[in-house]
């Protein structure tokens, strides 16, 4: 038996997170959706199919992992299971009827035997799927499905205490000073034996649980509210840590977040409010940089989701922004607000626009090409050095192929700017 | 008007600079105390009144006023 988790044609819906990661690589909760799918059947082969330009990168140090073989999928009975759920424990089995679950319009996953894979089987694995959806019984399944960079949000105070419920270490195990407090259960609150606590620190656990991983430094007078996740190596500065944060690895906020995910290796260190947001890899947020997650009117969200606005039909929703994204001291983002990939923004005061494409230079109110895809790169690589880290090549043509991808959305408002 | 009256009307307006500093020989950064961002700039407003495209690599070889004449007569040439 093995798994096999695919992307299918939601990922565009994603962007600009899912520009330069398959979607079951971005995070809610402690870990990956490809994590949480994964620890629900340890032991099992697991093939992947994602987009091409994708696979250099994702198989780096997963040699014994399939990606993109169909070669793989001929020989066994298969659990074909979507990148974009949030699987929760004891929801799916390896082993069961071969059917297709659903969810509304949406495919969750197929099971299915050797024999109807050989009868389904092509090359092309999107027409193999469209052909064991057609051939399998339907089964009608309730779930939690990333439709939308909001979903991802949402559902993190959820995965966050499945996810600590999942840990086996659930304790206090690096030194708490005396006058840093627990506030709520105790036994809802974990401290890795490497991770420090200065004093005056406020662990509040009385709405959720508080994990605290390896060498993560949590410093004087932050106030951390539960459910929350401080990932290795991060570190909060004096910060005001509201419910439902994911944070890390290697990344330091400071100022005031709630309802937040941050991806590893990004920094807002400094004051200013980030809600209801999700924050790709080596971004740097400028200080006193704040997002709106509220409109005045109280009404639903409108976001910028493949070329048009769309109602996230939610009141709360921040911003989402792609890696090595760049906000100068001040940035005021608008509730709902979209921006790309390896943009540089610095403002003049006023909110910015909802939607900033990548590799856009968004200055004092108009939209350039700045010094271009190359000079990006190459700030990248300074960004990632001061870290330690080396861009690969195939990550550079992962950042490459996403600047094609959203050529004609960048060229079109750097032209309206020009008028 | 010339490209090199319009280049220089162009530098004024953009960097703020006074008409007997915008002399051929001016440079962009060191002379006229353009940031990264006015730079930026620069070039965009070189792109919109000549109706032409400034690839980012050549961009950043156009240090002064001088060039920038040079460049764009050259490209408007090439049209």
């Amino acid at each position: 038996m093995r798994i096999c988790i695919f992307e299918d044609e939601g990922y565009e819906n994603l962007y600009p997170l899912s520009l330069t990661r398959p979607v079951f690589e971005l995070k809610c909760g402690q870990v990956t959706l490809k994590e949480r799918i994964l620890r629900n059947f340890p032991g099992v082969y697991v093939s992947y199919f994602l987009r091409d330009y994708l696979t250099p990168v994702f198989s780096q140090d997963k040699k014994e992992v399939s990606v993109n073989e169909m070669e793989a999928l001929k020989n066994e009975n298969i659990l074909f299971i979507n990148g974009r759920w949030l699987l929760s424990k004891g929801k799916l089995n390896l082993t069961g009827e071969e059917e297709v679950g659903i969810c509304g319009e949406e495919t969750l996953y197929l099971r299915a035997t050797t024999k109807t894979i050989k009868d389904c089987f092509s090359l092309n694995f999107r027409e193999f799927i469209d052909s064991l959806k057609q051939k399998l019984k339907k089964k009608e399944v309730k779930a939690r499905l990333v439709n939308y960079p909001w979903d991802l949000i949402n559902n993190n105070c959820w995965a966050l205490e499945e996810d600590f419920e999942f840990r086996v270490k659930k304790d206090v195990q690096g030194k708490l000073p005396s006058s840093a407090t627990i506030y709520g259960e105790k036994d809802r609150v974990f401290i890795a034996r490497s991770a420090t606590i200065q004093p005056l620190v406020l662990l509040d656990s009385t709405k959720g649980s508080i994990y605290i991983d390896e060498e993560a430094i949590v410093f004087a007078h932050s106030h951390i509210k539960g459910p929350s996740y401080i990932g290795k190596k991060s570190q909060i500065l004096g910060a005001n840590i509201g419910e439902g944060i994911s944070i890390g690895p290697t990344s330091r906020v400071g100022g005031e977040v709630e309802e937040t995910i941050i991806h590893g290796f990004t920094n807002k260190a400094h004051r200013g409010f980030f809600g209801h947001s999700y924050l790709g890899e080596w971004i740097n947020i400028g200080a006193l940089c704040t997002n709106s997650d509220l409109k005045n009117d109280y009404s639903t969200v409108q976001v910028y989701i493949k070329g048009e606005f769309k109602d996230s039909e939610a009141t709360k929703v921040g911003s989402f922004m792609g890696d090595h994204t760049k906000l100068g001291i001040g940035c005021l983002l608008n509730t709902g607000t979209i921006i790309g990939v390896g943009s540089n923004i610095v403002t003049a005061g006023k909110v910015l626009p909802k939607f900033i494409p990548s590799f856009t230079w968004y200055l004092n109110g108009k939209f350039y090409k700045g010094y271009g895809l190359k000079q990006i790169i190459e700030t990248a690589k300074v960004v990632m050095s001061r870290r330690k880290v080396a861009m690969s090549s195939e990550e550079v043509k992962v950042l490459e192929e996403a600047f094609k991808i959203t050529k004609k959305e960048r060229e079109k408002l750097i032209e309206k700017s020009k008028r | 008007m010339s490209v090199e009256e319009r280049v220089k009307k162009i530098v004024m307006q953009q960097l703020k600079a006074r008409e007997d500093e915008v002399t051929r020989e001016a440079r962009f950064v060191q002379d006229l105390g353009a940031e990264s961002i006015d730079s930026i700039e620069l070039m965009a407003a070189f792109e919109a009144d000549f109706d032409i495209e400034i690839p980012p690599e050549e961009g950043e070889r156009v240090q002064t006023v001088g060039e920038a004449v040079e460049y764009i007569e050259k490209k408007l040439k090439k049209l």
